[in-house]
């Protein structure tokens, strides 16, 4: 009957024909045979799209990855995560220093002084006529020039906001009639000269500088906000390092256009203009202007100190060609799009983006795939591979099978196949430890975390390590402190500290913690309990959210745990201070500036310090820190930050993750000797771990190389 | 008809505004804010979330935010907040991909149902009967991305061939045909897997069906007859257990949109299904309203095709 045979006919014949294809798909093996051009392809995998293909707009990891291929910045981190030049052949950094005359100060040996008489004092300081301390020797070396700028007037008027309700604002006119100031120029920043000239004119020569006198401002507005102008515009000193670029003469971007200074200044102007909404924003609040010295010089000057700033120009460079406002207000327009509100948000070049970097950008289908191609005109020389695949695959089960199946090429190993892909003979392995860690913060401003003996104790009854061994499969290492463990500012002389139940049982009875008779820690009658939460969705800190509350339970200690979906755990917990301890964890950038997360001023509602950690110490060495440009006095000063907040203990670091990925063998290290010779080489992390530091030399050959033993 | 077409059409257009009110309020109300607004990132300064708000007119009453949005969404205006792309186009090809994956997929549970339960019924309580059974309890009880995983990982395990994502990559240029076929390859997988359940559900529905319609008068009088047994049960038996599925035809549509959320996100599959839930995830409101949106539209659209169907299939029915 045809009915019937029709119903068993039908699927028989789809299913053969979903089959049959399989035929066609080639294997690993037959990859490469069959196009050869796949040896010129690299393919990776991510979890998730990215965003925004723009340095100054995306703030997300994927976009930043590739970014980082189609963009070039003025600078980048070598192999020892310090900067070398990549657009700027070079760098120099200075200071100009000023301070106003404050003719009411008595100096010391003088009396009152006018301005041409302080340019002489300190001119005739200059080197070492008197016996100097070391500090004062060294400040007063270091200054180069010494001019007096005379008295001036000056008018500014701000616009101001009116009460919190938005829209209405007030004008406001500042008349100054400034006095004579001095500038002097440093030949290298130094944080202290203020300190050290005091030691000449007098100790509150500066701090007596009042600066009202010279300033009306109309119409009145209240004390408070007054005196925040007047040390707006007439601070008694002012730093203003300043950092001189010297760019590489013949870059291009992918377009064939010309690089120059007008693309930096361009690309900080699109960070600071409000229509852009740019993360990076603060970044470089500091920035006073940008300057275009000549095509290839770029200058740059900072309100203030802040050492952070030279890492910033790490970020990719826009080309101006393509984003001005001339190109973008057309875009609008043709696009039918209100030009008033058009801004590069909007632009189509978030999609198809230009950079200067290795790689030019082809195509991106979304939640697809990313295709980039070789830049042949790279300025360092094209990369060896002609193409560079992003595919997103967002679950890491399929990223595996893809990378055996041969269409992606590297794989990020999770924690317990670790041990099994690391010592698989088919595959190179690399591994190092993340920049970030997690932690157990205890909200110091309730008992009973107000006291350190106890926030130590409860650290010392956690044995860490087997967390590490049993949750993360090995894959972690201990840390004692905020800064990231590859680079210098970590101080490795400090010790984790020691798994001791017994010993933190002697600490809390220090701190007036005893067992009661049914084996609860007790103070004052009131038994020592508190809730320990963190976000839910993450394996591993439920895990430790049990080993913690096991091992404070046979303390003696009450532990309730609770887990929280993450918008609740941040905006109604974290935020809003309302916690007795929790797990998180950081990431973090290389620069050691740990002002948002450690500073006291950060400790309100809303504030990264959620801890509430003060300490007078660290402020000051948080706030040198983030003054000091010099590597190795910075490197000091994180030591003691980090002997400090390892002393403190307002967390319990926990460990650094380490990660471990797994790359087709095939892949090698091109190289060409002196002679034209070809030769392959193994590929080799750098001492920080990166194995992907020279990837623009890898390649892929059609059968795994043998390497001799040395490499 | 015409009547009962105009009456059904303004229950719905009513029926829609209320989806649309609530999908809104669960999706603003909801803990969390956008992924642009992050509270934890050091970079991000209060004036900077506060200027994040303002673009999105978060800052604005709800009634405000709801008129902004379905103003732009009738309008085309509507973006995405994550990539500032029109919405509507990125729905458009996400839905492409999914099509494929749902033509297939119906197809395989459309056709492969029917045989398998049809045999059920006219070998009731027999071997093949219950070993039928027996798989169909087991497709439905085994959650689906664990049979996911275990198919994936034995088909690449034992034929080392690519099965992820719509294409292999780095095939280079292929000619046509292979292109094609390794295009059917990629989609044999999770179209197979999006039909298990299906398979599995509707096998069982035949098979009830039939045995329902193989007891009745009529079917009884057929064999009396002297009619050969084939054609009592592929004539007289399944032309009448065929009705109830042409109505449940019109009830498919929604899956069109929602896709399947698991499949598409095992496989990386760039359909809508995985669109919408990563969107839910960034909090990605104008993608999330809009997909639901849609897909308020097909389940409606769905049971207006469903209640018509009905009435022209079986003309005992007058609505």
């Amino acid at each position: 009957m045809t009915i019937r045979k029709i119903l068993i006919l039908v699927p028989i014949f789809i299913i053969v024909f979903l089959l049959q294809s399989y035929f066609w798909v080639p294997t690993y093996e037959q990859q490469s045979r069959g196009n050869p051009g796949r040896l010129n392809e690299y393919i990776t995998a991510s979890i998730g799209d990215a965003s925004l293909l723009n340095p100054i707009l995306s703030a997300d990891s994927a976009s930043s990855e590739i970014n980082h291929l189609v963009y070039e910045g003025l600078i980048d981190y070598n192999e020892d995560l310090r900067f070398r030049g990549r657009l700027a052949r070079s760098w120099k950094i200075y200071e100009e220093a000023f301070f106003y005359v404050n003719e009411q100060a008595s100096i010391p040996s003088i009396g009152r002084a006018g301005a041409e008489e302080i340019v002489e004092l300190l001119r005739k300081a200059n080197p070492g006529t008197r016996p100097f301390d070391p500090q004062m020797k060294a400040s007063l070396e270091n200054i180069e020039e010494i001019t007096l700028l005379p008295a001036r007037e000056f008018v500014i008027t701000r616009q101001e906001k009116e009460g919190t309700g938005s829209g209405q604002t007030k004008e406001i006119t500042i008349r100054v009639n400034a006095p004579a100031r001095i500038r002097l120029v440093l030949k290298e920043v130094d944080q202290f000269l203020f300190q050290s000239l005091s030691k000449i004119l007098g100790e509150d020569y500066f701090s007596t500088f009042k600066g009202e006198k010279y300033v009306r401002i109309t119409p009145e507005v209240e004390p408070s906000r007054k005196m925040q102008y007047i040390q707006e515009v007439l601070p008694s000193t002012e730093h203003n390092p300043i950092i001189v670029f010297q760019l590489r003469p013949d870059v291009t971007f992918h377009d064939g256009h010309p690089f120059d200074a007008h693309d930096v200044k361009f690309t900080y102007d699109a960070i600071m203009n409000p229509k852009n909404l740019s993360p990076r924003l603060s970044d470089y609040e500091p920035v006073k202007e940008v300057t275009v010295v000549d095509p290839h010089t770029v200058r740059i000057v900072y309100k203030r100190l802040y050492s952070p700033a030279l890492g910033t120009w790490v970020m990719g460079m826009l080309p101006e060609h393509l984003l001005n406002e001339e190109v973008l207000q057309k875009e609008a327009i043709q696009s039918g799009k209100d030009p008033e509100k058009f801004s590069m948000r909007q632009s189509r070049f978030n999609r198809h983006p230009i950079g200067c970097g290795p790689f030019v950008f082809k195509e991106w289908k979304s939640d697809q795939y990313i295709l980039l191609d070789r830049y042949a005109q790279y300025w360092e020389g094209p990369p060896h591979y002609s193409r560079y695949f992003y595919r997103i695959i967002p679950d890491p089960l399929t990223q595996e099978m893809e990378f055996y199946a041969g269409t992606v090429d590297a794989y990020a190993v999770r924690p317990h196949q670790v041990e099994r892909l690391k010592e698989d003979p088919t595959y190179q392995s690399f591994s190092g430890l993340s920049f970030g860690y997690s932690y157990i913060g205890y909200n110091m401003r309730r008992e009973p975390f107000n006291d350190p003996r106890v926030r130590r104790a409860l650290g010392m009854a956690m044995d860490v390590d087997q967390i590490i061994q049993y949750v993360l499969f090995g894959q972690g290492e201990r840390i004692t402190g905020p800064f990231v463990q590859q680079t210098d500012y970590y101080n490795k002389h400090i010790k984790p500290l020691p798994y001791d139940p017994q010993g933190a049982l002697k600490l809390l009875e220090e701190a007036g913690w005893r067992r009661n008779q049914e084996g609860w820690l007790e103070k004052n009658g009131k038994r020592f309990q508190f809730t320990l939460i963190t976000n839910s969705g993450n394996e591993l800190r439920k895990a430790i959210l049990t080993v913690a509350q096991d091992a404070w339970k046979q303390m003696g200690i009450d532990v309730r745990t609770d887990l929280l979906e993450w918008a609740v755990f941040i905006q109604e917990r974290v935020n809003k201070l309302d916690f007795d301890a929790l797990i998180l964890g950081w990431s973090m950038g290389i620069e050691p500036d740990l002002y948002q997360l450690w500073h006291s001023s950060q400790t309100h509602p809303y504030q990264l310090n959620f801890v509430g950690f003060k300490n007078e110490a660290a402020d000051d060495l948080i706030i040198k820190i983030r003054q000091e440009y010099d590597h190795e006095q910075q490197v000091a000063y994180c030591h003691q930050l980090h002997e400090i907040i390892a002393k403190e203990q307002p967390y319990t670091f926990l460990y650094v993750g380490k990660w471990t990925a797994v790359l087709d063998k095939r892949i090698v290290v091109k190289e060409t000797d002196t002679e034209g010779k070809v030769i392959y080489k193994k590929i080799t992390p750098t001492k920080t771990g990166n194995y992907m530091f020279y990837f623009n030399r890898w390649i892929k050959l059609p059968e795994a190389p043998v390497f001799s033993p040395e490499g | 008809m015409l009547s009962f077409i105009a009456r059904n059409s303004i229950q719905k257009v009513i029926t829609l505004f209320f989806v649309s009110v609530i999908s809104f309020l669960v999706i603003y109300l909801a803990p969390g804010e956008p992924s642009q607004v992050d509270p934890l990132n050091p970079k991000f300064t209060p004036e900077m979330v506060e200027r994040f708000r303002q673009q999105f007119h978060l800052d604005q009453p709800l009634y405000v935010q709801y008129a902004f949005f379905y103003g732009d969404l009738f309008t085309g205006k509507t973006v995405s907040w994550k990539d500032n792309q029109p919405v509507l186009k990125k729905v458009w090809e996400r839905f492409k991909n999914s099509l494929w994956l749902f033509v297939v997929g119906t197809l395989l549970t459309w056709t492969l149902s029917f045989p398998i339960g049809i045999r059920s019924a006219i070998f009731r309580g027999g071997m093949y009967d219950r070993s039928a059974t027996f798989f169909s309890y087991l497709l439905i009880s085994i959650p689906g991305f664990f049979f996911a995983y275990v198919l994936i990982i034995l088909v690449v395990t034992t034929l080392h061939v690519p099965v992820i994502d719509m294409e292999t990559f780095g095939l280079g240029d292929p000619p046509w045909y292979r292109w094609i076929m390794d295009r059917v390859w990629h989609l044999l997988l999770p179209s197979l897997l999006g039909a298990t359940g299906g398979i599995a559900v509707l096998s069982r529905y035949v098979r009830s069906q039939m045995m329902e319609v193989e007891s009745q008068d009529y079917v009884r009088t057929a064999r009396a007859k002297g009619v050969p047994e084939e054609q009592v049960h592929y004539k007289h038996a399944l032309r009448n257990a065929l009705l109830p599925f042409v109505t449940m035809f019109g009830l498919i549509l929604p899956g069109l949109i929602g896709g399947s959320v698991i499949i598409e996100s095992i496989f990386a599959w760039p359909g809508m299904g995985r669109m919408a839930y990563e969107a839910i995830l960034a909090r990605d409101y104008p993608i999330v309203l809009t997909v639901n949106f849609i897909s308020a539209v097909l389940v409606l659209i769905g049971t207006f095709i469903s209640d018509v169907l009905y009435m022209v299939v079986d003309p005992r029915i007058r609505l």
